[in-house]
């Protein structure tokens, strides 16, 4: 697809919203160097702006300040006492340091207080590798010590939610959790028990966490002292790489990093990168979205109709729908497509099968159930599919529905006439609680081709025919999300599956096939 | 001994009944309060900034400037705090004005409220002062009989209600922005400052917090004349302040004297001497996290904030703690740390997990299976404790540490050759 199509199939949105307009600015220095920041920014702040890193664990740019890490001390020119960063306002001509002797020495204890009383059980520790104990150990500690007393005992491995873990001996009492209960999903749900070197984070007796945004609670931990139930045990953070990509589960398109592990082909977490769309967070319902991903779900090769139903290569598969679509008159041809492929897809799909094909019929893949307009008011919308909008401009586009119409559903494909269906299935099965009597529907029908991640979706035999399609962290393109933002899927992953293909792809072999046969 | 300085707060001391609102009147009581809102609110923080009046909780910050903070044209409810939750250890100070003269607190803080603008006071008691809440209670429910307290009191436009609320027990509530966490209903734990209470404090609304003696010294200073106050004490700790003060002395006990009273004088006169037999091994001046003082530094030491700080400690709350020659430091260190240790709310990381490593390593020194080295490290950990939290908790265990490993170190140390403990 030419760079102009695709400019013309979406309607890109800055991915910042404009700056509101800020009357006054403060110019200062950190470690020398300038700095301009709207009135009232903290330093702590400006410098994350500004990629100057002031150590922390308390901080968050996504909570409210609570100031007790007492780790991002800098020094401020002529005042007296070291001042922590995250508390402090940037005033005209202010020179801050992050660099002098007695800033380097403050880190160094900082970091021995909050050592002392951890159990230091990094061999066997989730956290590991991206604990910001560690990454400061090895900045500013690499001491021996000087703890040798018996150090404070406290709960281990608690229960605290349906994903959550909590070690409060790992736990350093940064408060992030207890704010982003408090201020992010305003349930309040956890608090810092006792007091001094006793206190502990804990729910209320009895209680436990059950909302959908927990695991951002893992996230945020700076510590292991909350670990996932999906990711614990499972595989060493420094063996994954992870790639930026947008999550599929639902109209809001959280901007996401997708972990799996190169060598294996395995995918193991999705975690929410900052963006203005979801800030800092996500849903767990999100965070599932890698498991369709693996071997274990994947359909592996195309099938086609023969005698019997086989494995076939794709080229053979190709030839098999190639030789179908020739034979079939327009009338006879329907497109069935979810909501759930990216905008550069759809332009590939549609421009081969209605442009070039002229075929005219072209039904919406949904979920019968889903309340388009729900919002939990956080992150996670009603309308679960990631392209709804990406999907509706490219029909718009080609007049096959009129803006504010109702594009026809999966309902209407039987009564169309169609006898020969091709239908890009839903992704995310997991958001589509009536697949299993849609799929009993499709079955039906004389002739569909299903283009599909899931092994799932073919384990009935009636289905005689099916292509492998590339998951969403497996390709690149764009999703529209319900206001019509642009959410890009910048980096993929190798296939899981040798024979996956994304629609592009496929379209593409497909016309190299059906022009053959002409 | 005739006294050359008046008795401002314990003037009603020995009067019959003095805790009454009908003694309270006979002695010209609330008139300060009838003549404050004559002037209006400026003229009196004037007053009181002339009289130099310093706050009487530990910090000795100037009262008159405290209360300009309050932001003058702001819309919306103010509020003045009684800190009454007198928890320093060796301080029993604030029990003796509310045993005596609780009016005396109420006019004070009638005549405050009224100066920065506020309808509505707490007195915020510490739940051990069983009596104390009942005395104040009584007083409260006395004035409000006597239309000294509620609408429109003494026939003027000022209204003002006063609330009486107990601690649970936590030192840390008697810091000031601690005392307002737990006063809204949450965890006793100090606020990030700033902003500070005067700007957004109890709910979030401009708070004025005085220590109770602050207060009650208040109706004196406005009957008197902020010039009149400044006759007594010194320069620039001017005025009489009361000394709560303990050990083995022949009468300890509560003490008015001027600011600037030597403080040999204090324990020779008004307490009569040490008890036969006993010498003073060391004097803390101002409460538990007041750094120690030693016989050769006391002599000329004079009890007033500029002496005090010359001599590297504080004159805190003005509790004296005078220790004898059979006091054990590693005994006594140990209960200090472990009160600091107990008392912190835990937020701040080198505060929480200072305090309990200096218990720990004191447990290994009790315990005698510390090293020598330990008590140079109890020195070393306070010194980095120091400067960095929230509130001033962490400090106020840092500096007697400190001050204990550096005056009686040899002790500490010498302690720990003595073998088993008995």
């Amino acid at each position: 697809m030419s760079p102009e199509t695709n400019q013309q199939a979406i309607k890109p949105v800055p991915l910042k919203p404009a700056e509101p307009v800020v009357k006054e600015t403060v110019t200062f220095t950190i470690n020398d160097k300038e700095i301009t920041v709207p009135k009232g920014t903290t330093v702590m702040a400006a410098a994350k702006q500004n990629d100057v890193y002031i150590p922390h664990f308390c901080w968050h740019p996504g909570l409210s300040v609570a100031g007790v890490c007492r780790f991002c001390m800098v020094k401020v020119e002529g005042r007296p006492k070291l001042e922590i960063g995250c508390n402090l306002t940037a005033t005209p001509g202010m020179k801050v340091s992050t660099l002098t002797p007695e800033v380097k020495e403050a880190h160094k204890w900082a970091l021995e207080f909050h050592l002392i009383n951890h159990p230091l059980d990094c061999p066997i520790c989730d956290q590991a590798g991206e604990c910001k104990l560690q990454d400061y150990y090895m900045e500013v500690g690499q001491y021996k010590s000087q703890m040798e007393r018996p150090k404070v005992l406290k709960p281990k491995a608690i229960d605290v939610g349906d994903d959550l873990v909590l070690d409060t001996e790992r736990c350093i009492l940064c408060d992030r959790c207890v704010r982003f209960e408090a201020e992010v999903t305003k349930t309040a749900a956890l608090g810092i028990f006792n007091r001094g070197d006793r206190a502990v984070i804990g729910t209320y007796p009895g209680k436990k966490i059950s909302h959908q945004y927990q695991t951002n609670i893992v996230d945020i931990c700076p510590v292991g002292a909350f670990t996932s139930k999906d990711f614990r045990f499972k595989q060493r953070v420094w063996f994954l790489k992870h790639k930026p990509t947008i999550c599929p589960g639902c109209s809001t398109g959280c901007h996401v990093d997708v972990y799996g592990k190169p060598d294996t082909r395995t995918y193991y977490r999705v975690k929410p990168r900052e963006s203005d769309v979801n800030q800092f967070w996500m849903c767990d319902t999100g965070r599932k979205t890698y498991k369709h991903l693996n071997q274990e779900n994947r359909l592996r090769g195309a099938i086609t109709s023969g005698a019997s139903r086989k494995r076939a290569t794709l080229a053979e598969a190709y030839q098999v729908l190639a030789e179908k679509i020739k034979s079939a008159s327009v009338q006879d041809l329907a497109l069935l497509v979810a909501p759930q492929y990216t905008c550069e897809e759809y332009q590939k799909f549609f421009e081969f099968f209605v442009d070039k094909l002229k075929i005219t019929k072209v039904f919406e893949w949904r979920e019968p159930t889903e309340d388009r307009k729900a919002f939990d008011g956080i992150l996670y919308r009603g309308d679960k599919n990631p392209n709804s909008l990406g999907l509706r401009q490219s029909l718009e586009k080609r007049g096959l529905v009129k803006p504010g119409q109702e594009i026809p559903g999966f309902n209407d494909v039987a009564a169309s006439g169609a006898t020969c269906v091709i239908a890009l299935a839903p992704e995310i099965l997991f958001q589509y609680p009536s697949l299993a009597s849609q799929m009993a529907l499709l079955e039906e029908l004389s002739f569909v081709s299903l283009w599909t991640v899931s092994a799932d979706l073919v384990a009935s035999k009636k289905i005689k025919h099916a292509l492998p399609m590339k998951g969403f962290a497996e390709k690149t393109g764009t999703f529209l999300n319900f206001e019509g933002k642009v959410g890009q899927l910048q980096e993929a992953f190798p296939s899981a599956v040798e024979d996956a293909r994304d629609i592009s792809e496929t379209v593409t072999s497909l016309g190299e096939v059906l022009m053959g046969l002409s | 001994m005739v006294a050359e300085y008046p008795k401002i707060l314990l003037a009603h001391q020995g009067l019959p009944d003095s805790r009454s609102l009908k003694t309270y009147l006979s002695q010209g009581g609330y008139e300060a309060a009838k003549k404050a809102i004559s002037m209006g609110p400026a003229q009196i923080i004037d007053e009181v900034k002339a009289s130099g009046l310093r706050g009487r909780g530990g910090a000795g910050f100037s009262t008159g400037m405290k209360w300009s903070f309050v932001p003058k044209d702001l819309p919306g409810a103010r509020y003045l705090i009684c800190n009454n939750d007198e928890s320093e250890p060796g301080t029993f100070k604030d029990r003796q004005i509310c045993t005596v003269s609780p009016h005396m607190i109420l006019e004070g803080m009638i005549i405050a409220g009224y100066a920065i603008g506020a309808a509505k006071g707490y007195i915020y008691t510490r739940w051990e002062f069983q009596k104390e809440i009942q005395y104040l209670e009584t007083a409260i429910k006395e004035a409000y009989e006597a239309g000294l307290l509620g609408k429109n009191i003494l026939n003027s436009s000022f209204s003002f209600d006063l609330d009486h609320y107990m601690g649970a027990g936590a030192y840390i509530c008697g810091e000031e922005t601690g005392l307002i966490s737990s006063l809204e209903g949450k965890k006793g734990q100090p606020k990030l400052k700033p902003p500070f209470p005067a700007v957004s404090g109890y709910l979030g609304r401009p708070t004025i917090v005085n220590n109770t003696e602050t207060l009650a010294v208040v109706p004196w200073i406005i009957n008197h004349g902020g010039k009149e106050y400044r006759k007594y004490g010194t320069e620039k700790s001017p005025g009489t302040k009361l000394f709560s003060i303990s050990g083995a002395l022949n009468r300890p006990g509560v003490y008015e004297v001027p600011l600037g009273y030597p403080l040999m004088k204090l324990i020779n006169d008004e307490c009569g001497g040490m008890q036969p037999g006993r010498t003073i091994k060391a004097v803390i001046p101002g409460g538990a996290s007041a750094p120690l003082l030693t016989p050769s530094e006391i002599q000329d030491a004079t009890l007033d904030y500029e002496c005090m700080a010359q001599k590297g400690t504080m004159l805190g709350s003005g509790a004296i703690m005078v220790i004898d020659d059979r006091q054990s430091m590693a005994d006594l260190l140990r209960i200090t740390i472990d009160f600091f240790a107990h008392e912190s709310c835990g937020q701040c990381t080198p505060c929480r997990e200072g305090t309990g490593w200096l218990a720990n390593i004191m447990m290994g020194i009790s315990e005698k299976t510390a090293k020598t080295e330990d008590v140079n490290r109890l020195g070393l950990v306070a010194k980095h404790m120091g400067g960095k939290t929230i509130c001033a908790l962490s400090d106020a265990c840092a500096m007697p540490v400190m001050s204990y490993v550096q005056k009686f170190g040899d002790e500490l140390r010498d302690y720990l050759k003595q073998g088993a403990v008995h």
